[in-house]
């Protein structure tokens, strides 16, 4: 018999992994370049068929063998309800994006109010559930590891004495839980963000899925075909030598009475939708909607396939061992080895490795997601660490949590090891996920389903599940006295956990079954038809159930923050929990539809989804519940509310409580704030309401005003006497009203006859007022004015209602006051723009329209102003002796007074050119004049001044600490500059300006620059500088001036990188025709 | 007017199919095949089975086929009445 060596199986065991590595690597490395491979529905559908574990692989043929066709409906199930994956998945796909939702446990706590409770619950009975099913797979590995080390022989040794390599202590499982554990940190923890899809895990389930397919198949084709005759051959053999046994084939026997079955394809179908690693899968890793349409036939194919052969695999096994299954569970591995086939019993086993690698990776990043998000990141944030960045060590948790997860799994397989529970564990695990089942489509399908049904019926059904499933298992393994069982806790027959409530003569998990979801559904709805919900959880309901209805407008818009973060302090936020890169791509995904504005922040509406984004962002990598409490926490501890604004019958302030016709007053208030009424008079006509509708004798409305802090009366009405209410108030806290203004508290006086603050007393009793309320006007939570209420016939009039409804008021009054401030303040800057758009266009015209055609010279000009209006000027003026003079000049600053200075230097030059005949005395005229004017104005002039004679080509030039011209020498073809000695304007009264002459030549070019050319800056703040200005300049001296300066615009441009010019920009260019 | 939503018909449909599958595979309906070889020398449960279950499969691939087939036509239908709308 051949046998390969242990060295060769874990060479190729290794191999394989090393593929499995590979291939993911490769996935990821795709994605990045853009060229997703989840784009293909295949890989979708391979992933889902992470459902078939070793359980499948090895365990179907093991059921097949010894109860027969029962190992069906395990599969059946599944192909039934992926009927309605297209309503049903999808819809759980769809709200997961939306909602940024992680895990299993993560979309109920979302849908139930963000609950942390219920989170916590769900993770910790997911693990539960889980941790033994890991197990599990990790047994199976080891013992088909034996079984091939010993084929045929003995298998009893333990494992660890087989491979020679190892030190004592660790066995093959250790090293392929530490393996798996590598595996799943390193495609499942790479980044925090869970909604961000694991595309190289999912990427290597799909091929370990493929593997174990065509591994089954293979093997069975050789069983069915290699070793006996085809189907046919092997019930006809095993017909005629077990008669007894044609059971198998049949259901509603001693073995699998129909209630079992039943029972089978109802958690089965629970368990593809429900189970954690399936939710994963299915949901969270999903990159396409449309790819369920494709998975919908084709997972149900990849099970009918998978099965085909596990009935004759059984058979066969039986057929060969004579009738022994005690070693059923691996008849798919012994067969060809029996055989002598090794090879490909070593291929089953790489089929069978894939199976439970598969669910382990899968199962412990759903459950490390789970873990970190409910159960640690709740005490993170307890413990409200001061860390600045969370997000690292937040990724170690969740590596951390794989890595425990799996060795839970390895712990609870050595201590178990081979009692009764492991062996059925699949089947309660399925039963675990059951448990969700209610809560989940609930979740979807029910608005009213609420918080309080969704976490008792959970808890219960998960405790009769303890109760009726796993305990017992525990006492078959041994653990606990099988007293329990038989007479129940206590001695209480009717609690026996097999026969609870005297319900006998079912199999336990159709018992279970039965009792769990009748409680667990029981409880969920008549919690949810008996209990309220909140507003906010209405809306989570809402945002689930009608995920496919068009989206309305939330009442979102009608809520702003007061003292809200900015969008900085968002983003700081962010990055404390995912890092700072993730946190700055998101804000810039967010911002990129905003508007913002000059101050850099959002407007009301935009910041508060700002505050959702933020959340959603934050749900992503920890989970909705966290996600809500790090935001309302953070927002508290800044001092920022949510605050209601128009709509006054929203929930928040507005109770019951509250009358029609309260309510009514309220809506007359609120269409009169949004009137298109002077300021005035909608104050005037709010105070005449209230007067009239509450029957008061007087109403005052009285704003700060800030110079003098005092409260000025801005209106009023009722009749006074002694002009009591027209009075103005020092803020101080001897009065009732300085009170209320500074305390920024409602101060309410309901029996005159008690009054506290002798001030006051007086002129209360002169007024004959009886009761009097003083309500805070306040904008962003600081007081601006105060509304004020007074009565001179009842007392007690301001009840804890009245009082809140008043306090509404005020509050839209305050709004009126926002408002009115706001489009003072608009009206303003539309004026100022009118202005400065008039200066501009007078500027504009002062420079020179056309620059005159000349005979032998060309000349071009321009003028960008960085803002509206600018300091710069260049002129160009042709005297009757047909000299030229070229000006150009900077004044500092770019407002009206640069402008201003400008214009008069324009019209000084203009004025006094024909008695001023050379530059050096236009400097000199021209800072005599300038002298007083700049030193009051902080202002200053720079000018270079050229004068050029046709007749000689010669220029005359000063200047008056301008940035030096160039002037390109086509003879020599270089660049000289043209300096001559001269101060800036305004500094010193008798300045010496230097004059030079030089002879120009045909072909030589002037150029004039400001320096808004030299100093324009790119992103990095590199100015432009006079290198490339030189560079442009004689690289493209055979230009005209015109295209000259087009260029060297352009060139500007692409260095500033279309940036706003930050300085005005001016170039005059002139050409010696040649 | 519009009729009614492609997908609540399918809807429907689904939840016809998924209880007929239910009764199907259930207590009494599989009780009518029993273990006895049927004549392909196969139990006839298994039999069942086995071309059942493609059978089932092949339902929902028609199914997909029918959905593919109706969110195309609606797309088509709405880009057909935008353009409808623009001409008036």
């Amino acid at each position: 018999m051949t046998v390969i060596s242990a060295e060769t199986i874990i060479a190729i065991s290794l191999c394989y992994f090393a593929l499995i590595f590979f291939v993911a690597f490769y996935a990821d490395r795709r994605r990045k370049a853009g060229r997703s491979l989840l784009s293909s529905p295949h890989i979708y559908t391979l992933s889902i068929a992470v459902y078939c574990t070793s359980w499948t692989f090895y365990g179907s043929v093991g059921k097949a063998a010894t109860t027969g066709i029962a190992y069906l409906p395990i599969y059946l199930g599944p192909t039934l309800i992926a009927f309605g994956w297209w309503f049903l998945l999808r819809k759980m796909v769809r709200v997961s994006r939306e909602q940024n939702i992680t895990s299993l446990a993560d979309f109920l706590s979302s849908r139930y109010d963000r609950s942390a409770i219920l989170g916590a619950i769900v993770t910790l009975f997911a693990v539960l559930g889980t941790t033994p099913y890991i197990a599990l797979q990790l047994k199976a590995i080891a013992q088909t590891l034996e079984i091939l080390f010993l084929p045929l022989k003995n298998i009893q040794e333990p494992a660890s004495k087989l491979i020679p390599y190892l030190p004592g202590q660790l066995d093959s499982a250790f090293i392929v839980t530490l393996l798996l554990a590598l595996f799943g940190i390193i495609f499942g923890a790479r980044h925090l963000d869970s909604s961000e899809r694991h595309e190289g895990l999912v990427v290597a389930v799909a091929l370990e899925s493929l593997v174990k397919l065509v591994a089954f198949l293979t093997v069975g084709i050789f069983v069915t075909y290699g070793m006996f005759n085809g189907f046919t051959d092997l019930f006809q053999q095993f017909y005629e030598r077990f008669p007894e046994r044609t059971d198998l084939f049949a259901v509603g026997t001693e073995a699998v009475p129909y209630t079992h079955w039943f029972t089978l394809i109802t958690i089965s179908m629970a368990a593809i939708m429900f189970l954690p690693r399936q939710f994963h899968i299915m949901v969270t890793e999903n990159s396409n909607e449309d790819h369920i349409k494709k998975a919908m036939w084709r997972f149900p194919a990849y099970l009918f396939l998978i099965n085909l052969f596990v009935l004759p695999i059984a058979m066969a096994g039986i057929l060969l061992n004579d009738g022994d299954t005690s070693q059923a569970d691996y008849f798919v591995l012994t067969l060809p080895l029996a055989a002598n086939q090794p090879w490909l019993a070593l291929l089953v086993f790489i089929g069978g490795l894939s199976a439970a690698a598969g669910m382990v990776m899968v199962s412990s990043v759903a459950l490390a997601t789970m873990i970190l998000n409910h159960l640690v990141m709740p005490v993170i944030l307890k413990l409200k660490l001061r860390a600045q960045d969370l997000s690292g060590l937040l990724i170690n948790i969740k590596r951390l949590g794989i890595f425990g997860v799996i060795l839970m799994g390895y712990f609870y397989f050595i201590v178990i090891g081979d009692s009764y529970t492991l062996v059925n564990i699949g089947l309660i695990s399925f039963m675990a996920a059951a448990q969700f089942a209610p809560a989940m489509i609930g979740a979807i399908y029910w608005k009213r389903a609420n918080k309080h049904a969704a976490i008792w019926s959970i808890s219960l059904g998960f405790f009769i599940w303890v109760y009726t499933l796993l305990i017992p298992s525990f006492v078959r393994s041994g653990w606990i006295t099988s007293t329990l069982l038989s007479e129940g806790p206590m001695g209480i027959g009717l609690l026996k956990p097999l026969e609870l409530f005297g319900l006998s003569g079912f199999d336990m998990y159709t018992h279970a079954l039965f009792w769990s979801l009748m409680f667990n559904l029981g409880t969920y709805c008549f919690l949810s038809i008996l209990t309220r919900q909140s507003s906010a959880e209405k809306t989570r309901a809402i945002m689930f159930v009608d995920v496919f209805a068009p989206q309305e407008q939330s009442d979102e818009k009608l809520t702003r923050i007061s003292k809200a973060p900015t969008i900085v302090e968002f983003v700081d936020l962010m990055s404390k929990f995912i890092g700072e890169k993730p946190a700055q791509n998101a804000i810039s995904a967010f911002l990129a539809d905003k508007e913002i504005d000059h101050r850099g922040s959002l407007n009301d509406q935009d910041i508060f989804s700002l505050k959702s984004f933020t959340e959603k962002t934050l749900a992503g990598h920890v989970g909705a519940g966290s996600a809500r409490i790090i935001l309302e926490n953070y927002l508290n501890a800044r001092g920022s509310e949510m605050e209601d604004i128009f709509d006054i019958f929203g929930s928040v302030t507005i109770d019951g409580a509250i009358s029609r016709e309260h309510l009514s007053v309220l809506y007359d208030i609120s269409q009169l704030v949004s009137s298109s009424e002077s300021f005035q008079s909608r104050l005037d006509r709010i105070l005449e309401l209230l007067a009239q509708q509450f029957k008061f004798d007087l109403c005052v409305i009285r704003f700060l005003e800030p110079k003098t802090r005092t409260l000025l009366v801005k209106s009023l009405v009722g009749e006074t006497f002694n002009h009591f209410g027209k009075s103005e108030r020092n803020l101080s806290t001897d009065t009732y009203i300085g009170q209320a203004f500074l305390s920024n508290v409602t101060t309410v006086v309901n029996d005159t006859n008690e009054l506290e603050k002798p001030a006051s007393s007086e002129i209360v009793r002169e007024e004959g007022i009886t009761s009097f309320a003083h309500m805070p006007i306040a904008i962003e939570g600081e007081p601006v004015g105060i509304l004020s209420a007074f009565s001179r016939s009842g007392k007690g009039v301001f009840t804890t209602e009245f009082i809140a409804l008043l306090e509404n008021i005020a509050g839209q009054v305050g709004i009126a006051w926002r408002n009115e401030q706001q489009i003072g303040r608009l009206v303003l800057v539309r004026e100022q723009e009118r202005e400065m758009q008039i200066a501009k266009e007078i500027q504009m015209g002062l420079l020179p329209a056309a620059l005159p055609p000349m005979k032998e010279i060309e000349v071009a000009g321009l003028c960008v102003p960085a803002h509206q209006v600018g300091g710069d000027y260049y002129d160009f003026i042709v005297r009757e002796n047909k000299h030229c003079d070229v000006v150009i000049a900077d004044v500092s600053g770019h407002s009206i007074g640069s402008a201003l200075i400008m214009a008069e230097t324009r019209t000084f030059i203009h004025s006094r050119i024909y008695d001023i005949d050379n530059p050096a005395a236009m400097l000199h005229a021209l800072n005599g004049y300038f002298l007083k004017d700049l030193d009051r104005s902080d202002l200053f002039v720079t000018m270079f001044y050229l004068q050029y004679n046709p007749a000689n080509r010669l220029i005359t030039y000063s200047n008056a600490g301008h940035n030096l011209p160039f002037l390109w020498r086509h003879r020599q073809q270089q660049i000289e500059t043209l300096d001559a000695e001269g101060l800036i304007f305004g500094i010193y009264k008798d300045v010496h300006f230097e004059q030079k002459t030089t002879c120009l030549e045909p072909g030589d070019i002037l150029l004039l620059y400001t320096d808004g050319i030299t100093e324009a800056e790119d992103n990095n703040q590199n100015m432009f500088g006079q290198a490339r200005l030189q560079k442009l300049l004689s690289e493209n001296h055979r230009s005209t001036p015109q295209e000259l300066i087009d260029l060297i615009l352009t060139q500007i441009r692409l260095f500033t990188g279309y940036r706003h010019f930050n300085d005005d920009v001016t170039l005059f260019v002139m050409k010696v025709l040649e | 007017m519009k009729k009614s939503h492609p997908e609540s018909s399918l809807r429907e449909a689904w939840i016809l199919f998924m209880i007929l599958g239910m009764v199907m595979i259930n207590f009494p309906f599989i009780h009518i095949f029993d273990s006895d070889l049927s004549f392909i020398g196969i139990p006839r449960l298994v039999v069942y089975f086995m071309y059942g279950w493609p059978a089932s499969i092949a339902v929902i691939w028609l199914f997909v086929r029918r959905l593919e087939k109706e969110s195309r036509s609606e797309a088509d239908m709405e880009h057909h009445n935008s353009t409808g709308n623009t001409d008036q």
